[in-house]
């Protein structure tokens, strides 16, 4: 029984991983069409999608806006977080509740919403309407990471400082900020990853001159014309690889490191 | 914990304009695209509730919202069949392979819906391995992509991360002597499961089976590029509503509708077992 299940572990974790790493070999294949194993290999594709503007546009627009909407979220998040992880105070529960509600409705939903929002306000397909959108929707992400971050942050630190005279601004700069660092950088992350990857809400509020690679691959897979979208999953896939694997080796690294010495 | 020094703990006016900037911003840029969507499903194109009684008498919304509940539990039962092997498995290897198989988890998780779309548009297509295999063991290729099979295949091996990550954070915490003193007061491997490892795995099943139906209900992208035009979930027929026909009210109402179901849902998780630990 208990053989079995670690036997059907094994196939589920093949299930998993399977379709992540098909897209590599996809992506040297000469096929012009969904075709595997591929009847023969080359690199054109890379230098097609390096050299389209129609892909090459959207990539960088969909960079621009991760960027806009990362910075945008830690800058509004890291206050609230400060508030409902250090204060007590009466409808902090409703507020908790609204924070993480972006979270809890389907994109579909948004989608509709913010299409009628964004007509209404004059920023349909326009790159602010898109960045305004998704930082709403990267709320909930970030506040859990930062909140997770500040709740393990020990309080003595800044008490030492300031009972040794530096001022709360001076103690938040070169004490909180400081240990804190990873926890905006991861919170900032997941920020721009879920930007990145959106595609529901940019579907539908994008234009033909903001358009996302989201929107992008899916009117590609789509119409099934474009085996760049190979291409540019295989690097949305190289670019997730670095980003799990290099903090376990990392910590891995570190860990050896610190037991190296006596 | 937060009351600690007399400068944080009293609250007052200060969580509130620590607050204030995010507050207005989600009011301004998500509570009234929200509520646009349920004022326009009562306005658009006339006020009234025509498009609500549309909904609950005509057959086809029925059968929408029907077809989206059962593909939504078929997924979320086959991400528990397939994900507690995986997350038990996990939770038993040496501390080196699981985390080799929580990076591959993980890389899943986080690549793109489209990513692993495309790669199950490959794997299934008719030119692909599976229907390669097929027609080499002497059958006729059958047609694998856009079915429902197709979709719901997709959908689950899109929302297994989900599933295993919420088991194998339950399973890792199980005691190892529990199991082991089961099997020794004479509990056969099959009852061990059944009675003591199920049992103390149930909030993360119920995490798990929450999460995956809640966001299967809303599944947009993987339904329309790989599942059968004829058999649409309702997150479909909402886009196509707006894109097509720019029948507002309508897709309006099906969104409330499906928004509701959400907050049902999760609503009974939340008195159950407490919201703030479904993502935890």
């Amino acid at each position: 029984m208990r053989l079995a299940l670690l036997l059907l572990g094994a196939l589920v974790l093949a299930f998993v991983a399977a379709p992540l790493f098909i897209v590599v070999p996809m992506s040297f294949s000469t096929a012009v069409s969904l075709e595997f194993p591929p009847p023969g290999w080359w690199t054109g594709y890379y230098s097609a999608y390096f050299n389209d503007a129609r892909w090459t546009t959207p990539t960088l627009n969909s960079l621009g806006i991760a960027l806009a909407v990362s910075v945008l979220t830690v800058l509004l998040v890291t206050p609230a977080t400060f508030a409902l992880v250090r204060h007590r105070f009466a409808g902090k529960g409703v507020v908790n509740l609204l924070l993480m509600l972006p979270l809890a409705v389907p994109h579909i939903v948004m989608a509709i919403g913010y299409y009628a929002f964004l007509a209404d306000v004059r920023l349909l397909q326009t790159f602010p309407g898109i960045i305004l959108a998704h930082t709403a929707l990267s709320v909930p992400m970030a506040f859990l990471v930062l909140s997770a971050n500040l709740k393990g942050f020990d309080r003595t630190l800044e008490r030492a400082a300031l009972s040794l005279g530096a001022s709360p601004a001076a103690t938040f700069r070169h004490v909180t900020l400081p240990v804190l660092w990873p926890g905006f950088a991861a919170a900032a992350l997941f920020a721009f990853v879920q930007s990145f990857d959106e595609t529901v809400v940019a579907l539908f509020i994008s234009g033909r001159d903001t358009e996302t690679l989201p929107r992008r691959m899916f009117d590609s897979i789509r119409t099934q014309a474009d085996p760049v979208i190979a291409v540019v999953s295989t690097l949305l896939f190289l670019a997730v690889a670095a980003l799990v694997i290099v903090p376990v080796l990392w910590r891995a690294l570190s860990r050896r490191r610190s037991e190296a010495r006596p | 914990m937060s009351a600690t020094t007399s400068a944080a703990g009293g609250g007052g006016l200060r969580p509130w304009l620590l607050l204030a900037p995010l507050l207005v911003f989600l009011a301004a840029f998500f509570i009234v695209p929200l509520a646009q969507v349920a004022v326009m499903s009562v306005s658009d194109p006339e006020w009234g509730l025509d498009h609500y009684v549309a909904i609950a008498t005509d057959g086809f919304h029925l059968r929408v919202l029907l077809d989206t509940f059962l593909t939504a539990l078929t997924v979320s039962l086959c991400c528990l069949v397939l994900g507690f092997p995986l997350a038990y498995a996990m939770a038993a290897a040496p501390p080196g392979l699981a985390a080799a198989m929580m990076v591959v988890v993980t890389m899943s998780f986080w690549t793109s819906f489209l990513v692993r779309t495309y790669a199950w548009m490959v794997l299934l297509g008719n030119r692909g391995p599976i229907a390669r295999f097929v027609e080499w063991i002497g059958f006729a290729s059958p047609e694998l992509l856009f079915t429902r099979f197709s979709s719901t295949v997709a959908m689950t091996h899109i929302l297994l991360p989900y599933m295993v990550l919420s088991l194998y954070g339950v399973l890792k915490r199980i005691e190892p002597s529990l199991p082991r003193s089961a099997a020794s007061l004479g509990a056969t491997p099959a009852g061990v499961i059944r009675h003591v490892v199920l049992p103390l795995a149930a909030p993360g099943i119920a995490n798990g089976l929450t999460l995956v139906f809640v966001l299967c209900l809303g599944f947009y992208v993987t339904p329309i590029l790989l599942g059968s035009p004829r058999e649409q979930m309702v997150a479909s027929v909402i886009g196509q509503q707006v894109e097509e026909f720019l029948a507002f009210g309508e897709a309006s109402a099906m969104a409330v509708v499906l928004l509701a179901s959400t907050l049902i849902i999760l609503g009974i998780y939340h008195r159950r077992f407490g919201l703030d630990r479904l993502w935890g």
